[in-house]
């Protein structure tokens, strides 16, 4: 993964996946092409590190896979979200915003 | 997740993208390419997923395995090679370690062995002694302080041993121990139970029996019903209580009693001679023990410093300037070891010098190979792998010669083991030499093994991984001209010049011991050992009194006299080559003793006047003993030409005198000098020695010496018979030659420590041999392709021979010079710990020619393969 000034933050990768997946289940070609598309290339990704990313979200449980079939009729591992995953959604969602706002605060505080 | 299924998932992924590509428009190969390309490293992103799950370190671990026994059984010469060196310098360490450990470091077979202590009284004049107490001291000790949560005392005793009331008579060595021995010791009984604490306090009383493992297994062939069973012992019936467990052999380093005894029945054992429990003065006992929970040795020590002072003040005609001293087990067994310690260090020394050079030899070929590979690693860094998994599996690789150099270096211990085996102690109580393979020898062999070959297989592994792609690739194996190829010969060339000097330094030290030992051997004893039969009595055991033991001192030699070929017969209280000799405390007159000491320390004998007579020792100055110097004449003595030497350099010794014990005991004067002969071992410095006549200093145990005519062991029947009729209770033991006693005792030790030495010399050589030659083999075959030029443009096959030749000569001459200061060093300071050896030049005569002669050998071989390459096929080959 390339650190540069549009990299990401651990653990972000993870919350735009659960976001993505929240509205429905996807394959990881699809799943790579929507997040890119919605950060509007504002934002790096390898595609491949999604792979990994993957991973560990089956092992922590908040993502299951299953096989199915792709648009070309290719046979892929379709992921999507568990009740888990989404509380686990919530919860990072929640405490970047809490983040954020902080960060605003600091800044405003500096700036006057 | 196995990996097919998620690579297939990522080629899915990079496919179906790809396919996007095409469909809006790109040619197909740019579609892959970018496609593959945004997706990232394939291998390494599936690897990571891979990775999450945990188990992958056991795969990858696998996968090297396999790999490395794929690729260590293809080039079978470098790991032969490899393996074998690491084998000889585990196997040295291996066997010195055993060497060391059976001599010096062994623990005391009990449970926290690090935690017994020994203690005794010892007096201000005494240099290295042995640690010994009094009972009665023992028992003040014991009552008075508070540091140690047992303090026991033991001492051997030789008795007289009837399995049954009517069974014959043997002597045996058993010990005397108090009640709380075992307790001490920390030891549980096999069978039965242990003394009782009642049954050590009224003397004479409880005669109970404990026996060791292995005399219960010898004289009653393990049967469980000896308990209870009456034994005599010195005509007491004694009832065996317990046995002890099989790996308990005793509290001694060397000797192992047959059975233990309640101290408290030491006055009536020996014929009840001396009562060694109520004099303060006889310090015979050993005193072992432990410390209580949180007492530190510096504790333990003021205090007994405070109770040893006290001790002195109370009883001062005994005790007087006596001071307690408290040592651990291997503290005692160093001061008590004389030149053992250092000869054991020595020992090791030369076994670190081996491995190293065997270590050397295979860094050397790691190194050699890993530039071989360096193509390979190349290509495969360039295909994803990351560095961190290429240095893993060359180690593992590394790790896996190490364990197969390792087991193999055990074996080749264990040889070494074997060898060491032969050697027997001659002494009349069980001493036993065990040399075994412990767990601790395999694991410091192990250790030595892996640490040796992590440390050098670490290097080579970074250097070939480092990411200089394009270069390797590209100039592929063979690195003629290459800058990058030069230097990295530079550590090799150091590492075969750093083995030529070890092995030299080997090879000196095993020549100075074998010319001294050839020298002493070739010199003699000093004294006559062939046609010498030799007996020990001692007639204390049948409670002869002084009268009686005189008369059979005046008896016996006349009588043994009368055996047809018996050409003269001598007593001794001591031989040469046994533990027999006393050390006795002498103050020669008008010497200066050093500060704080208040007499020297000398070994001696009490002989009668046939003595240098019977052993053909010269008397170079005045006279040996004659039947005047009795009991009723003046007190003389002899000394030897070392003792003169030193005592009154430059004088005429004859006439001078010293005193026998400290300030206060009797002059003895000087009557004779005999010639400097070999008393404890064959390659020991000239050693001071002292003679005084028995008849003037009596002694109960003593050795008849009997020369003969013809073979001496052919005395040993009639010898027999005449003590029969003289008095058939009294023992006889440790009848044999004399020849038998020196040579097992003094001149075998030495042999071994000169054979080990010659062969770790050897394998020093051999293995700088080897790596020489795997040095020059492998720079030849990176040459080729300049050799095979050079021959196309006219050179001659000799020319070529010369070249190489010259190459090893550089290495070979470099690494003698080194070796020859390096060697110069060693003898020295070998000199500083035994000055009486071999240094002469002939020993640099020998070595220097030696090492430098059969590296140059190493070199020819490849020499002439070089002279042999065909220059066509040089070239051709990339």
């Amino acid at each position: 993964m390339t650190t540069n000034d549009r990299s990401l933050f651990p653990g972000a990768l993870e919350m735009m996946i659960l976001q993505t997946l929240r509205r429905e289940p996807l394959h990881g070609y699809a799943l790579a092409q929507i997040i890119k598309s919605n950060s509007g290339d504002l934002l790096q990704v390898e595609e491949g590190s999604l792979y990994p990313a993957l991973q560990r979200m089956l092992k922590a449980g908040w993502v299951a896979a299953d096989w199915g079939v792709s648009r070309r009729g290719r046979k892929v591992r379709i992921y999507k979200i568990t009740a888990a995953g989404r509380k686990q959604l919530e919860r990072k969602v929640s405490s970047f915003e809490q983040m954020l706002e902080g960060i605003a605060r600091a800044m405003k505080a500096v700036r006057s | 997740m196995t990996w097919k299924r998620l690579s297939s998932e990522i080629e899915a992924h990079i496919e179906e993208k790809a396919l996007d590509l095409i469909e809006s428009g790109m040619p197909e190969r740019d579609a892959w390419q970018k496609a593959r390309r945004e997706f990232g490293n394939a291998t390494a992103l599936t690897e990571s997923s891979r990775e999450v799950w945990g188990w992958t370190w056991l795969e990858r671990l696998w996968q090297d395995i396999v790999y490395a026994r794929r690729i260590l059984t293809k080039s079978v010469g470098f790991t032969g090679i490899a393996v074998l060196s690491l084998a000889l310098g585990v196997g040295a360490n291996c066997a010195m370690f055993s060497l060391a450990d059976t001599m010096l470091l062994r623990p005391l077979p009990v449970p926290r062995s690090g935690d017994v202590l020994s203690a005794g009284f010892i007096s201000p004049q005494a240099t290295a002694q042995t640690l010994r107490m009094s009972y009665p001291d023992y028992r003040d000790l014991r009552e008075q302080s508070r540091s140690f949560s047992e303090l026991a005392a033991f001492n051997l005793a030789r008795v007289r041993f009837a399995k049954q009331l009517d069974a014959p008579v043997e002597l045996r060595v058993g010990a005397v121990a108090s009640g709380n021995f075992f307790a001490a010791m920390q030891v549980q009984p096999r069978l039965g139970r242990f003394f009782r604490p009642d049954e050590d306090e009224v003397p004479g009383r409880d005669a109970v029996m404990v026996l060791s493992h292995a005399f219960w297994e010898q004289q009653f062939g393990t049967d469980p019903s000896v308990l209870g069973r009456k034994v005599r012992v010195d005509g007491i019936d004694f009832t065996i209580v317990g046995v002890l467990a099989e790996e308990f052999t005793g509290a001694d380093q060397w000797v192992r009693p047959d059975f233990y005894l309640p101290m408290m029945m030491s006055p009536r054992l020996g014929g009840g001679i001396q009562n060694p429990i109520t004099r303060r003065d006889l310090r015979t006992f050993n005193v072992k023990g432990r410390l209580k929970a949180g007492v530190t040795l510096e504790q333990a020590r003021a205090e007994a410093a405070v109770i040893g002072a006290a001790l002195a003040k109370e009883y001062p005609e005994t005790n007087r300037n006596y001071a307690v001293e408290i040592r651990s087990e291997l503290q005692q067994r160093v001061e008590e070891g004389g030149r053992v310690p250092i000869v054991l260090a020595m020992m090791l020394v030369l076994a670190v010098a081996v491995l190293l050079v065997a270590c050397a030899n295979v860094a050397g070929l790691l190194t050699s190979r890993a530039s071989a590979r360096a193509r390979e690693m190349s290509l495969r860094l360039a295909i994803g792998a990351g560095r961190g998994r290429l240095v893993r599996q060359l180690l593992t690789e590394s790790m896996i010669l190490a364990l197969l150099g390792g087991l193999c270096g055990v074996a080749v211990g264990y040889g070494g083991v074997q060898i060491m085996k032969q050697i027997q102690v001659v002494a009349d109580v069980p001493v036993a030499l065990s040399f075994r393979l412990d767990e601790r020898v395999l694991l410091y062999s192990l250790v030595a093994a892996m640490g040796s070959v992590f440390l050098f297989g670490l290097l080579p592994a970074m250097r070939t991984t480092r990411a200089d792609l394009t270069g390797a690739l590209r100039m592929g194996n063979s690195r003629s001209i290459s800058q990058s190829g030069r230097p990295r010969l530079w550590t090799r060339n150091m590492l075969v010049v750093g083995q030529v000097a070890l092995s030299m330094v080997l090879l000196t030290v095993a020549t100075v011991m074998y010319l001294t030992f050839r020298r002493d051997l070739l010199a003699g004893p000093g004294f006559r050992a062939d046609h010498v039969l030799m007996t020990t009595l001692d007639p204390s055991l049948v409670n002869y009194s002084d009268a009686q033991t005189r008369n059979l001192y005046k008896d016996l030699p006349e009588r043994a006299r009368t055996i047809p070929g018996v050409r003269s017969a001598a007593l001794a209280s001591g031989v040469p080559g046994g533990f027999t000799f006393e050390s006795m405390a002498v103050v020669p007159e008008n010497y200066e003793v050093t500060e704080g000491q208040r007499s020297l320390n000398i070994m001696g004998t009490r002989i009668d006047k046939n003595y240098f007579a019977t052993l053909r020792v010269p008397i170079v100055q005045g006279r040996g003993f004659a039947v005047t110097d009795d009991a009723n004449s003046r007190l003389v003595a002899v000394v030897n030409e070392t003792a003169a030497e030193q005592y009154w350099p430059g004088q005429n010794p004859i006439g001078k005198r010293t005193r026998l014990g400290d300030a206060g005991s009797p002059w003895l004067e000087i009557i004779g000098v005999a010639k400097t002969g070999k008393y404890r071992f064959l390659m020991e410095r000239p050693t001071p020695f002292l003679y005084i006549p028995f008849a003037q200093h009596p002694k109960a145990q003593m050795v008849l010496l009997l020369e003969s005519a013809g073979d001496p062991a052919s005395l040993a029947a009639p010898l027999r018979d005449i003590m029969r009729d003289l008095d058939p209770d009294l023992p006889t033991f440790g009848t044999r030659t004399l020849q038998q006693t020196f040579e097992t005792g003094a001149v075998d030790p030495n042999l071994l420590i000169v054979q080990m030495s010659a062969a770790m010399g050897s394998m020093g050589v051999l293995l700088a041999l080897s790596g020489l030659y795997g040095l020059i083999a492998f720079s030849v075959s990176t040459r080729r392709r300049e050799i095979g030029i050079r021959m196309a443009v006219g050179a001659h096959k000799n020319n070529v021979l010369g070249m190489v030749l010259r190459q090893g000569l550089v290495l070979a001459g470099t690494g003698t010079v080194v070796g020859l200061f390096l060697s110069a060093g060693t003898a020295r300071l070998l000199s500083a710990a035994f000055p009486s050896y071999e240094y002469s030049v002939v020993v640099y005569l020998i070595v220097v020619p030696a090492a430098f002669g059969v590296t140059m050998l190493a070199a020819f071989l490849p020499a002439l393969r070089a002279a042999q390459v065909n220059p066509v096929l040089a070239l051709r080959q990339d």
